[in-house]
């Protein structure tokens, strides 16, 4: 039995440990997936689609000959890049639809960096899918299809390396967009130099102590294991598409103006979906267009589906980052500095996001009692896959060489990190130490055991000769307070209210697991407390359809579960006036006169002469009571909570093999919605981050550019047996604005990990090994050269 | 990492010479009749158990994710042995009995175990739900070979089966107080879970 967290007010639902709504759709199979809604036995007449993949990593199409494909008995339509209706497609860039809010084509975050074509002519990275798209009666036709198609290939050379991409005189990848590779200054992201506060080299001279540091992130994928896939289906003009997207109102906006059909004639569905991850910077800008346009010229249902190879589509950002910190001998930072080369890959999608946007906000919430800073970024094209959003995506990147510096700034300091830490971090609206701050490494500390367990680098004893133990962390300011949601737009919300007492909930958000689904009916219920209302009373629909009205919460920034609950507890306070206007005729009171708690109606101040509501209602109108909500989150600044990952490991020195004890994830969440879910997020981000940490790398062949492991015994990860001991905890120190005041904590959990165990293995053997994947190779040649790295 | 689950081992109720006509596999208890390698639509030599009872029968629990044999998530009960039914020709299951999810009853100890994980410290038994169906199948198939597993071996047989929103830990504990459940209830099932598949080692060579 493990400790539960304590609530700071105890509430009638939130906070509550209990099972998930979707618990027994889930674990009995019922739950339906786009993947099982597209089925044959649901659609006899259902056609397959499947779509050419480039071999090369830069190659343009000179001429492509269908004939003997158009050929092949059971295809039913071949749509090449040169038939009209995919010419007209505009450019694009993946970054419009992997949003927040529904934004248009004209409004897109990166109008700048347009560098995708629908089905074009140019393939830009190994599995770049272009050219031509088949539809066919089964899977296997539509593949045999695609090896009849003859493509005459130009082949165009290529670039892997961002570094080597920078050059003069390196294959251009987009030249359209940028002369060098380098992705031009943007609106959003700012300049190269995306931020600067006071004098840093000023700073750096102030300082008594100064440490550098470099760490490099790779490209481990999401791996969601339910892959893209789309149904499409039209009904003359109207066009039906169930997917697994994670964002509906979008995916209808961007279908609609892609395809130059009035919305109203696009209808999206989302079932549940098996996972998210931050997928979703290619794929769904082709394929929902390719497949629709596939339906409409076959006028049949058309499915695409990603096969698990198809489904590396998308990794992590690559970011090579250098950070320098300077530092009287008291601890007191005076400077701090960090610069970063980030591999885009192919398409430019999100990159400035990663890059630039989220470091500039964790430099707010968290560099701001710093006096000199300085940040700039570099994003590179080449002809990898594209990168960019995945699971705490930019701030996973900044915390490996934050983590760092601070570790190796402490040493030269003769500190304990923590103390460092606690004495210059924070956000501008408290003075350090910021209780939050201070409150996650000091609960930390205590669970992994840092006092005992920590010792001087490389020096602690060992167990049967080479294995020899560490301990280490990193912190991270949390994200998506309410404040920082601006860029959402409105959230909205309907409840009805059925004369019997029962209610309708519609909060409208793609179910992909986060449990946000769970924390909307208790935010629902405990907001119409004055009801009596229980989660079983709630009817609530885990299937988003954009027919029904309201826009979804788009499952991004992990911040759906309070936003909505917010947005809920301000529609109880209008149904409850509305509930008490449709009570008074039978109470022959005036509306203001009336009270309602608990399921009971009464007049103000005499509580004690009381009737049910339902009663009062069952006796009046009998049409249901509706409210809908449309709310912007709310502005108000808060500051942000912190969050710290603590490690424990073991390494062999005589293999290199690194073995996780024990990992402890302490989150300050304002509010714990649901602390079951909450947990499982905790626990659940550290199992990615471990595979991401030892395991998980895409790897290529240089020579050809190939990547060589897109499948799951190549690239693997963690099963239950790579799994080690987690401990979640939760914490109520900060509050942010609202009703609940929560945050989303779904993508930070995973953040600190891999600089925790960096920083672990350093205190274990005296050597750092700063770039991830941990693997034994890299181990042993940083342990057989003494520390110091070719 | 993924610890590969073996695919079939022999089929049953082949003809000695030769490809059967017809093929007669009993899914959940109901026997089902197939044309075999006819022209068209007859189940084809190559076609997968998975694809079978996927896009024939319409039995969508099971899950293709990674359709090479890695991952889990379709995993379905042949002769009371967990197999991969992506790794598992049609044919083979010729004249076998096959449990899907949809064929465990509705109150089973191990679904209502994983519906209902949220003992606190170990988050819930699942979040996206795409590899459950898998977890539970495996799971329902450890428990009947061995029904009071210790947490090594839950670890051990479950260690074929990827969740990618890492619910290990739930998952874990799920098992364990299914398998406490199992105890006091009575077997809902005993006619789809053969004896001799019970006693079968569920792990397979890779």
């Amino acid at each position: 039995m493990r400790r539960p967290f304590t609530p700071r007010r105890e509430r009638k639902f939130i906070g509550k440990y209990r099972p998930r709504i979707d618990g027994l759709e889930k674990a009995s199979g019922r739950a339906v997936y786009a993947d099982d809604f597209a089925n044959k036995t649901r659609f006899p007449d259902m056609l397959y689609a499947k779509v050419l993949h480039s071999p090369h990593p830069h190659a343009r199409i000179k001429n492509l000959d269908v004939a003997q494909a158009e050929r092949l008995p059971g295809v039913a339509a071949v749509l090449t890049y040169l038939d009209p209706e995919v010419a007209r497609l505009k450019p694009t860039s993946a970054g419009w639809t992997d949003g927040v809010d529904t934004v248009s084509y004209e409004r897109m975050m990166w109008k700048r960096f347009r560098d995708r074509r629908v089905l074009g002519d140019t393939a830009h990275w190994v599995g770049d899918d272009l050219g031509v798209v088949v539809a066919a009666e089964t899977e296997a036709v539509a593949e045999e299809a695609l090896r009849l198609v003859k493509v005459e290939w130009e082949i165009l050379p290529f670039v892997l390396d961002p570094l080597k991409a920078m050059e003069p005189g390196a294959p251009l990848v987009h030249p359209e967009v940028s002369a060098n590779n380098v992705l031009p200054a943007d609106p959003v992201g700012g300049a190269d130099v995306f931020l600067t506060k006071g004098d840093v080299d000023q700073g750096f001279a102030h300082a008594e102590v100064v440490a550098e540091a470099t760490s490099v992130y790779h490209n481990a994928t999401q791996g969601s294991l339910d892959s893209w896939c789309c149904l499409v289906k039209w009904d003359d003009d109207k066009l039906t598409c169930w997917s697994n997207s994670y964002e509906a109102d979008q995916s209808r906006m961007h279908i609609s103006q892609m395809l130059d059909l009035p919305i109203n004639k696009v209808r999206v569905i989302s079932p549940f979906v098996g996972g998210q991850f931050g997928r979703g910077d290619t794929g769904e800008q082709p394929f929902f267009l390719f497949t629709a346009l596939l339906a409409k010229r076959t006028g049949r249902p058309v499915k695409f589906k990603h096969t698990r190879r198809e489904s590396f589509h998308d990794s992590r950002q690559p970011a090579i980052y250098h950070g320098k910190a300077g530092a009287l001998r008291d601890g007191t930072i005076t400077s701090l500095r960090f610069k970063s080369i980030g591999n885009a890959g192919a398409y430019s999608d999100h990159t400035m996001f990663a890059l630039k946007f989220a470091p500039a906000e964790v430099a707010e919430v968290a560099f701001a009692h710093i006096p000199n800073l300085k940040m700039e970024s570099y994003g590179v094209y080449t002809n990898m896959l594209p990168a960019c959003m995945m699971r705490g995506v930019g701030n996973s990147q900044l915390n490996l060489v934050l983590g760092h510096v601070v570790d190796v700034l402490a040493e030269k300091l003769g500190m304990d990190p923590i103390d460092l830490v606690v004495k210059n971090f924070g956000h501008q609206w408290a003075a350090p130490p910021d209780k939050s701050l201070s409150a996650v490494l000091a609960e930390g500390a205590r669970r992994i055991g840092w006092a005992e367990k920590r010792h001087a680098p490389g020096r602690g004893p060992a167990r049967l000769g080479t294995y020899k133990s560490g301990v280490g962390f990193s912190f991270h300011p949390g994200w998506h307070a309410e404040w920082q949601e601006g860029r959402r737009g409105r959230i909205q919300v309907g409840v009805r209210l059925n004369p019997d007492g029962t209610v309708m909930l519609e909060a409208p958000t793609v179910e992909i697991g986060t449990g946000s689904n769970t924390c909307n009916v208790l935010g629902c219920a405990e907001a119409l407390g004055f009801l009596g209302v229980t989660p079983a009373d709630i009817s609530f629909s885990n299937t988003v359809d954009t027919d029904t009205g309201l826009k979804d919460t788009v499952q991004t920034d992990s911040a759906v579960s309070f936003l909505q609950s917010e947005a809920l507890a301000v529609a109880a306070l209008e149904l409850k006036r509305k509930v008490l206007e449709a009570a008074a005729p039978e109470l022959k009171a005036e509306p203001e006169d009336l009270e309602a708690a608990d399921g009971w109606i009464f007049a103000k101040g005499a509580p004690q002469v009381k009737r049910r509501l339902t009663e009062v209602l069952w006796q009046g109108d009998l049409a249901p009571i509706a409210v809908t909500v449309s709310r912007a989150p709310s502005g108000e600044k808060t500051g942000v909570p912190f969050q710290a990952n603590f490690a424990e490991v073991e390494v062999d020195t005589g293999t290199g093999q690194v073995r996780i004890v024990k990992l402890v994830i302490v989150n300050d969440c304002g509010t714990v919605m649901y602390p079951s879910g909450a947990e499982g997020q905790q626990i659940g981000g550290q199992c990615m981050s471990v595979g991401e940490s030892l395991t998980e790398e895409i790897v290529y062949d240089p020579v050809t550019g190939i990547p060589l492991n897109f499948n799951w015994i190549d690239y693997p990860i963690p099963t239950m047996a790579d799994i080690p001991d987690i401990e979640p905890v939760l914490l109520e120190v900060w509050r942010g604005a609202g009703e609940y005041g929560a945050c989303g904590i779904g993508e930070g959990v995973l953040t600190c990990t891999p600089r925790a165990i960096a920083n672990a293995i350093y205190n274990a053997v005296g050597v750092r090994v700063d770039d991830m994947p941990f693997k034994p190779e890299k181990i042993l040649a940083a342990l057989g050269q003494g520390g110091r790295r070719p | 990492m993924a610890k590969a689950r073996g695919a079939a081992g022999k089929a049953g109720g082949r003809r000695a010479s030769g490809q059967p006509e017809r093929i007669k596999i009993r899914v959940n208890g109901v026997w089902h009749e197939f044309a075999a390698c006819a022209e068209g639509a007859g189940v084809e030599a190559s076609e997968t158990l998975s694809h079978l009872l996927r896009e024939r029968l319409g039995l969508t629990g099971l899950k293709l994710s990674c359709d090479e044999g890695a991952c889990g998530a379709c995993t379905v009960i042949l002769d009371g042995k967990a197999v991969l039914s992506c790794m598992t020709l049609a044919v083979e299951a010729d004249g076998r009995s096959v449990l899907t999810i949809e064929g465990l009853p509705k109150d089973d100890p191990v679904i209502r175990a994983f519906a209902q994980q949220c003992e606190p410290g170990y988050g819930t038994a699942l979040q996206c739900g795409y590899c459950t169906p898998g977890f539970v199948m495996a799971s329902r198939a450890l428990l009947d070979e061995n029904p009071a597993p210790t947490p090594d071996e839950i670890k051990d047989g479950l260690s074929g089966n990827i969740c990618r929103c890492g619910c290990y830990a739930g998952i874990a504990r799920a098992v364990w107080h299914a398998s406490r459940q199992d105890a006091s209830s009575p077997k809902a099932d005993g006619v789809l879970r053969s004896p001799e598949g019970a006693s079968r080692k569920t792990g397979g060579a890779r």
